[in-house]
């Protein structure tokens, strides 16, 4: 057994960390952690990287403090063509990210909630390349239940 | 030495690369309420969720009727399947019921996808995806009942409870508006319902212990009409069937998850109502529970109850009213039949309430009974906390959600039947929002079960069955041409004759129904179309199946070309 404070250590103990030591490709969601960054004018912005032979985002969970849009600049450090199928109102948005390449994806996120994204191309699926958008925030007051405030978890 | 980056560019649309986007013909443009209202005098279109405000989910088309339906076969097939990551990933279900308006199909999948489609030939024009947090609380499963249109918009609700309102034409949003909230347990699957200038949508989440309710919002600005709790606050009208103290009020459930009807005389909306929550730990909750398990009448301008019929007080076995109100003329009343999940047919006078006669539709029923009258007297139900207690029906119903069907020629309703058990144990827990709040461990038989297609009249007497091997977990359709279109399980699609229940035709889809076909015409050929794809709440009403393939198909059949 392990405690949440020891769980860093373990992963590396175990190889849980790295591709192809403990299981073939790279645990889901085992990366960084990072946070897009909210502009004056109400934009959000962040990067996100491929770094080489990781075969996973960095960072793998990005936090987007609340709904809106975010534009991304996504570049690909890897040795290796990769792309990414993100969520988005409207129709998910798909790019295409060939060795040592750098586009860009304008996202619309509404609300709160834990969304994935993925590399859906031969080689990559199930390898790692599976991140995670959290977006923060509640609903808006009009859409919330009359009735007094409950516990959560 | 530095090496430039290759520019990747800007990211597309997934769609772009479907080979098959467009922009569909202004078809939507002249939908209005009055041609909703006068919709099966358009048989070759399907203008709103059960065909027509009635519910009756008749068409009166009869090009493929009993005698030539043995030669009908597919037209076209439309293959919704996509990659990537998408919500409750096991769970997802295909149970639309497609519209058509003047050669123009629009449907709604799980996971945020809306569709139009050539109706003629299937092929896809556009598609509108929303982004759906992968841990929106869905307690039966990633599904999407259907769409609404009118005023050249096409109207959907998402997982994490949005209306949205597309441009029928482009599927372009044009206005988006949050009605649930997800952080509470709240989400939607409905098929919106349009009552003149306004949409009208119910949440979902009476797994979670929300508070069920329905909103109505005006179709062209989106600005927000009214919305009808389903549950009263203390001192509001039925709050003394609640307990005084403390708040099993504000988690009490009662969700609208289906579409209603509406009769434009009476101005009142027909609405079932959900399970109490806790589902199945009645102690918590004393009382009847008033306006959970319910027929509502609502007024469609003031979004005020104007009467209720409860079906099952005080529930504790998840016996949903959600099912349809189909109203019907006889004998010179307007009335109303409701086959609901406790196993029973009413009938009630849709202009206040009163009940006119109350039938068993299935054969196994030991949780209670309800006599002629009216009055329920539960027998077994999960008491004692840790005692496991076996009902029939089980926790989906005699009928689910999916739909029952009246043909005023035959003047027949045609209702799926599950037959079903299922043992539930009290297990009392804390309430938390958005963490699942059942009160007690369920399990639904596996073995032990059947279904059957049977005939109903106005007076409750059974006039043919048609016995299948599992339950029936399917909408049924009727048509003019005097048959009864009804999937099952196993992916068959079948044909009946409307007067008499005989078999006459069937089809392997690939895949199990949970879904509500419909009929439509194109230049004069008539077609039934029927999404297949088999998930959902599956460990509710049909764990046996639970192993069984998921499917993405809308299956559209017809005749041969002449």
């Amino acid at each position: 057994m392990t405690s949440a404070q020891e769980r860093s250590d373990l992963m590396g103990k175990l190889g849980l960390n790295v591709q192809n030591r403990a299981a073939i490709g790279r645990l889901l969601n085992s990366g960084n952690v990072g946070e897009a960054k909210e502009h004056g004018d109400g934009r959000m912005t962040a990067t996100i990287r491929i770094n080489p032979d990781e075969l996973t985002w960095d960072p793998q969970i990005l936090v987007m403090p609340h709904g809106g849009d975010i534009e991304l600049e996504l570049i690909n450090d890897d040795q290796n063509t990769h792309c990414a199928l993100l969520p988005s109102n409207g129709d998910r948005k798909f790019i295409w990210l060939v060795n040592h390449s750098r586009g860009r994806a304008t996202l619309n996120l509404d609300g709160p909630g834990c969304y994935w994204y993925s590399s859906p191309t031969g080689n990559d699926e199930g390898r790692g390349l599976t991140g995670a958008i959290v977006v923060l925030g509640d609903v808006p007051p009009e859409a919330r239940l009359d009735r007094p405030d409950q516990p959560r978890p | 030495m530095t090496v430039e980056y290759v520019d990747a560019g800007e990211a597309i649309d997934q769609g772009d690369l479907s080979g098959n986007h467009g922009t569909a013909p202004p078809v939507v443009e002249g939908v209005t309420y009055e041609r909703i209202l006068e919709a099966r005098s358009e048989p070759q279109n399907w203008l709103t969720y059960y065909g027509a405000y009635n519910g009756q989910r008749f068409s009166p088309l009869d090009q493929i009727n009993t005698e030539n339906v043995k030669r009908i076969g597919p037209a076209w097939v439309f293959q919704a399947g996509s990659s990537g990551m998408i919500a409750g990933a096991s769970t997802y279900a295909f149970e639309a019921a497609p519209l058509v308006v003047d050669g123009v199909m629009f449907v709604s999948g799980w996971d945020g996808w809306v569709w139009a489609l050539n109706a003629a030939t299937g092929n896809e024009i556009w598609r509108y995806k929303h982004a759906t947090p992968y841990d929106v609380s869905l307690c039966c499963g990633n599904v999407n009942r259907g769409v609404a249109v009118a005023k050249g918009k096409v109207f959907s609700v998402t997982p994490n409870a949005h209306l949205i309102a597309l441009d029928a034409t482009t599927g372009k949003k044009l206005w988006d508006r949050t009605y649930g909230d997800v952080r509470a347990g709240e989400s939607a699957t409905c098929a919106p319902l349009i009552v003149k200038n306004l949409v009208i949508v119910g949440s979902s989440g009476g797994e979670f212990g929300v508070r069920g309710h329905l909103d109505a919002f005006d179709l062209d600005s989106g600005e927000h009409a009214w919305r009808c709790y389903m549950v009263p606050k203390p001192g509001e009208p039925g709050s003394d069937t609640w307990p005084s103290e403390g708040q099993a009020w504000a988690r009490g459930g009662g969700n609208c998850w289906l579409t209603g009807t509406f009769d434009p005389e009476t101005n009142l909306l027909y609405w079932g109502t959900g399970n109490p929550a806790p589902d199945f730990d009645g102690e918590v909750r004393e009382g009847d529970n008033l306006y959970t398990d319910s027929i509502v009448a609502i007024d469609a301008d003031a979004g005020e109850i104007r009467w209720h019929y409860q079906c099952t007080p005080h529930d504790v076995w998840d016996y949903d009213s959600i099912s349809e109100c189909i109203l019907f003329e006889h004998e010179g009343r307007k009335l109303l039949g409701h086959f609901d999940k406790n196993g029973y047919f009413f009938v009630v006078d849709r202009t206040n309430g009163e009940l006119v006669r109350i039938t068993p539709f299935v054969d196994r029923i030991d949780w209670g009974n309800i006599t002629r009258d009216g009055k329920v007297t539960p027998s077994r139900y999960p008491e004692k906390e840790g005692e496991p207690v076996h009902f029939f029906p089980g926790p989906a119903g005699a009928k689910e959600w999916t739909h029952a069907a009246y043909n005023p020629e035959t003047e027949l309703f045609y209702v799926p039947v599950q037959d079903v058990g299922a043992t539930a144990t009290r297990r009392r827990r804390e309430f938390k929002e958005s963490i699942p709040y059942w009160g007690a461990g369920v399990q639904v038989d596996i073995e032990d079960m059947t279904g059957y297609v049977s005939a109903y009249d106005a007076n409750g007497e059974e006039k043919w069955r048609w016995r299948a091997k599992l339950p029936m977990c399917a909408s049924v359709l009727t048509t003019g041409g005097g048959l009864v279109f009804a999937g099952e399980p196993n992916g068959m699609f079948n044909a009946l004759d409307a007067r008499t229940g005989e078999h006459l035709w069937q089809f392997q889809c690939g895949s199990g129904h949970h879904s509500s076909p419909v009929s439509y015409s194109v230049d004069g050929r008539q077609f039934v179309a029927v999404p297949v794809g088999w998930g959902g709440w599956a460990e509710g009403f049909l764990p046996g199946m639970l192993g069984a393939g998921h499917g993405s198909a809308l299956m559209v059949f017809a005749l041969p070309p002449e």
